[in-house]
């Protein structure tokens, strides 16, 4: 039954395919030290930040692109895309009507249009929305609002020209740029990303937003976001992205780092939808995503919330390192594959500090010819006592065709930690799909009830004005399987 | 045979080499296995900790550091030495240093079943050695393939219920440090029932590498109990792969209890062929010092309607470290599976170490799978109740631990192995 329904399914194009023309001031194609070089000197950055993008790019040289996901894909070549591509310079901007007519159409087109989020925020407003097109920071909204608690929420390269000294301190210090091979190369040639700084004591009134968008062609699109709460700070963050329809694999390596002070709480949320490719799986971006944050001091927090829906190969793990003692770190994630796409994700839970505690809550959905995979670590060094962690990582299957792996590596070093996982796989009742129906639900509209459910205690987690687009997405990604 | 060695890997060089020097020519062994072998020791060499499936038991530096030389000389080994080791209610076989020991072997009193070293095997029979346990799989059924000693061939006849198990006995008697290869092959024919025991001793005075292959075939509707009973040394690092076929509505039980041995690996590779047939996997570790036991295990539903169970305990003290890594593989066509997984842990030790890794690997949608796993202290509430009670700190732990492990060591349906194991239990404690 679910199986005529994916059938359906499969024949839904991609709706949000469509690009915008906004001439774009491009680097050749290629990857060499002049590049890195250039991109520097386009904007403008310090010395210092040559030298972290060469050291990073020397070390990638040496480094060889990573094999044990549970993946396939063709690797794609690195001189074969352009590094840099920015809108044209336009003057400072003092309200929405100076922004580009053809890029707010695009925002119109995506539902999330600047003139309502204007009209919503005219008083008291919800969201600040830093929107990142094509690698360069345009437009960013509710600044002032900010300015006056002392949030810093801007464009990375704005933070590199006015707060050098807290992306200095502060950048490579969760993920070095040794790290791996993708995140190496974020850090030899990523071109903007936001950046977050939360200082001493101060709740963020509004959750912070960032819209990121693939789009001149060929384009990779490297960001990087650096959020940081300082002592008793309080934030939530988040991200999300539709990409236009492309036929050539597009290559997405984004680096975001979280840092929290004592006492201080980050709540990062995300929903993600690149172009997962048509239904024969060609196309798609590719996701090779390094995200971690560490709690460096003691009663801090940091919680990972995702909906991974789009990406034709998606490779994230989403990651806590537990320093501080009494550190909390969550991760709650619903990752849908349909088509062709592959998703191998996950957390890594790195308890340090005394009394840490950590919960992963994983939901895979697997669709149509798709393999989706939950890949995580909990690990419990020696001397963290009292450590608690619980896991729980559950498989849906819709057809018979793909494939749902858990691959947990659990290493306790500590003979106080407590720690638990379990994993199920199934797939949808045929009693729950008849209990349904025998209420008058239709097919289409049980199974999304289901699906609904079943992702209920991550969707949860999402703050109440993402959590509409979320639900959005995932209809969309299962439509004709999902009401 | 002669076998030119060009590897990176200098212990797999070092290693072959010596072994070259004492191994007698493998006649049982089919060529292209030998071959097959070779190539691959040559390509990969003994797997170290960049090695996936090798990640907690780094082989190769354990090869490195504890076996720079193997001697290959052994003692002999008399009747007294082996009486303490059977058991009464079995018929008890033994093999020495990989070799199948005719002498000190019981005669067969039950009829129905055949025993025959591999040398002597018949060309049907030969055939069946390697079908299972292939070299290009494993560097380690790969590097028995290529040395392996003179095991035996086990069968037992179609609808043969065995009255009485059989009991196994594998001694090494090493004077200096040695390499020990030992293959079997036990086949048990349609409708036949049987229970195995397998135990493991070292009684040599030296170190000894122990690369262990069984295959077990298990015909339409048969039943096979397996009990492996790991009592070696602390001079003993042995790899223990076991591959099994099971066949429709059959059914495959093995209980491993590890209660000793500085280092043991045991794999078991169960592939479920026929549908409606059943598998289940048990293990119960003890880790003491600086023991590393890392069990692997693979359960593969090729075919619709079949059920897997697994149940893994360990308890890990001192600075050992204890491992469980756990596959379930459900194929494409494998629909109405049923497979469970369970591993439980109790870390005594603050420099002690647990790792586990339960994966699921599903192509089918049809299925019911799950894993669970759990790794912490006693349970203090439990321990309080006790101690309430006026029982000892001591003694409260000791009675948790064992209730703890008492589960597995009840799967044991010989009331003398249990008495045995209980006491090796209660001494690891």
């Amino acid at each position: 039954m679910a199986n005529e329904l994916i059938e359906e399914h499969l024949q839904n194009d991609y709706k949000w395919g469509f690009t915008t023309n906004i001439e774009a001031d491009e680097a050749p194609k290629g990857l060499n030290e002049d590049i890195i070089r250039f991109i520097s000197a386009k904007k403008n950055e310090p010395e210092w930040l040559l030298e972290f993008r060469l050291k990073a790019f020397r070390n990638w040289l040496n480094m060889v692109e990573p094999e044990w996901a549970h993946v396939h894909y063709t690797k794609p070549n690195f001189q074969d895309i352009i590094y840099y591509s920015a809108p044209k310079p336009k003057k400072e901007l003092a309200s929405l009507d100076e922004v580009d007519p053809e890029l707010l159409k695009t925002f119109e087109k995506l539902g999330i249009s600047l003139e309502e989020q204007k009209r919503l925020t005219g008083v008291q407003s919800n969201i600040a929305v830093d929107i990142v097109f094509d690698s360069v920071s345009v437009k960013t909204t509710f600044k002032e609002t900010l300015a006056e608690k002392g949030i810093i929420f801007c464009s990375f390269s704005e933070a590199v020209q006015e707060h050098p000294e807290l992306v200095k301190k502060y950048m490579g210090m969760v993920i070095p740029p040794t790290d791996n091979f993708y995140a190496a190369l974020n850090s030899a040639v990523f071109t903007d990303g936001s950046f977050c700084y939360i200082p001493k004591g101060v709740r963020s009134p509004m959750e912070l937003s960032t819209y990121f968008r693939i789009n001149a062609s060929g384009t990779g699109q490297f960001e990087r976001t650096l959020i940081i709460a300082d002592e008793d700070a309080y934030v939530s963050y988040l991200e999300g992205c539709t990409a236009p329809q492309r036929d050539e694999n597009q290559l997405h390596a984004a680096v975001v780092e979280i840092i929290t002070h004592k006492n201080a709480e980050v709540k990062y949320s995300t929903v993600q939808n690149w172009y997962p490719g048509d239904k024969d799986g060609k196309g798609g971006i590719f996701n090779f995503v390094t995200k971690r944050g560490i709690c460096l001091e003691d009663n801090s927090k940091i919680s990972w919330t995702q909906v991974e829906t789009g990406s034709a190969v998606t490779w994230k793990y989403p990651s806590v390192i537990l320093k501080g003692n009494n550190s909390v770190g969550e991760f709650y994630s619903v990752a849908l594959t349909n088509n062709y796409q592959q998703a191998d994700t996950g957390t890594k839970m790195i308890h340090i500090g005394k009394n840490t505690r950590s919960t992963i809550i994983s939901k895979g959905i697997s669709a149509g010819f798709s393999n989706n995979s939950y890949r995580g670590l909990v690990q419990i060094k020696k001397g963290a006592s009292n450590a608690r962690n619980f896991s729980q990582c559950d498989s849906l299957l819709m057809g018979d065709k793909c494939g749902a792996h858990t691959f947990p590596y659990i290493e306790i070093k500590d003979k106080t930690a407590v720690v638990e996982h379990e994993a199920t796989t199934s797939k949808i009742g045929e009693d729950q799909l008849f209990y349904c129906k025998q209420r008058g639900i239709d097919n289409e509209k049980a199974i999304g009830l289901i699906v609904n459910g079943y992702c209920k205690e991550v969707l949860n987690k999402l703050p109440m004005e993402f959590a509409v687009e979320a639900q959005k997405l995932l209809a969309i990604s299962l439509e004709g399987s999902v009401g | 045979m002669s076998i030119k060695i060009d590897t990176k890997s200098a212990v797999t060089q070092t290693l072959l080499e010596q072994l070259q020097k004492h191994a007698s020519k493998v006649e049982f062994m089919p060529n292209n296995e030998i071959v097959d072998a070779i190539r691959l020791l040559e390509d990969k060499g003994i797997p170290n900790n960049k090695h996936e499936d090798y990640k907690y038991c780094n082989i190769e530096s354990v090869l490195r550091k504890e076996f720079k030389t193997v001697e290959q000389s052994f003692n002999e080994l008399t009747h007294d030495d082996i009486a303490p080791l059977k058991l009464d209610e079995a018929i008890n076989m033994v093999v020495v240093n990989g070799n199948y020991h005719l002498d000190l072997s019981e005669k067969m009193v039950v009829k129905r079943f055949n025993i025959l070293p591999l040398n002597d095997l018949f060309p049907a029979e030969k055939n069946r050695i390697a079908s299972l346990a292939k070299s290009k799989t494993d560097a380690l059924i790969a590097l028995n393939s290529a040395f392996t000693g003179n095991g035996f061939f086990l069968e037992i006849e179609k609808d043969a219920v065995l009255p009485m198990p059989i009991h196994i006995i594998y001694i090494n008697s090493g004077k200096q440090n040695n390499v020990v290869n030992t293959r079997n092959f036990i086949h048990v024919r349609e409708n036949a029932e049987v229970t195995i025991v397998e135990s493991f001793y070292n009684l040599g005075t030296g170190k000894v590498f122990s690369n262990f292959v069984s295959e077990k075939l298990i015909d339409e509707n048969a039943k096979l109990t397996c009990y492996t009973i790991q009592t070696e040394n602390e001079l003993t690092y042995s790899v223990n792969t076991n591959q099994v076929s099971v066949n429709k509505y059959a059914n495959y039980t093995n209980t491993t209890l590890t209660l000793s041995g500085e280092l043991v690996r045991n794999n078991h590779n169960v592939e479920l062929v026929g549908e409606n047939c059943e598998a289940s996997l048990n293990g119960l570790f003890i880790t003491n010092g600086n023991q590393l036991v890392d069990n692997h295990t693979l359960i593969d539903h090729q075919v619709p309607n079949c059920q897997s169970h697994e149940l893994y305990k360990g308890i890990a003290k001192d600075k050992s470290t204890g491992v469980f890594n756990g596959k379930i593989f459900v194929r494409k066509d494998a629909q109405k599976t049923n497979a469970y997984q369970s591993s439980k842990n109790i870390l005594l030790s603050d420099s002690a170490t647990i790792n586990t890794k339960p994966q699921l690997e599903i192509y089918a949608d049809d299925v019911k799978c799950s894993h669970g796993t759990s790794t912490g202290k006693i349970d203090e509430d439990a321990l309080y109740y006790l101690k309430a009670r006026g029982i000892g700190d001591d003694n409260a732990r000791k009675l948790l631990l064992q209730a703890f492990a008492q589960e597995l060591i009840n799967k044991l349906e010989i009331e003398s192995l249990q008495e045995r194991v209980l006491h090796l239990f209660e001494k690891a404690l």
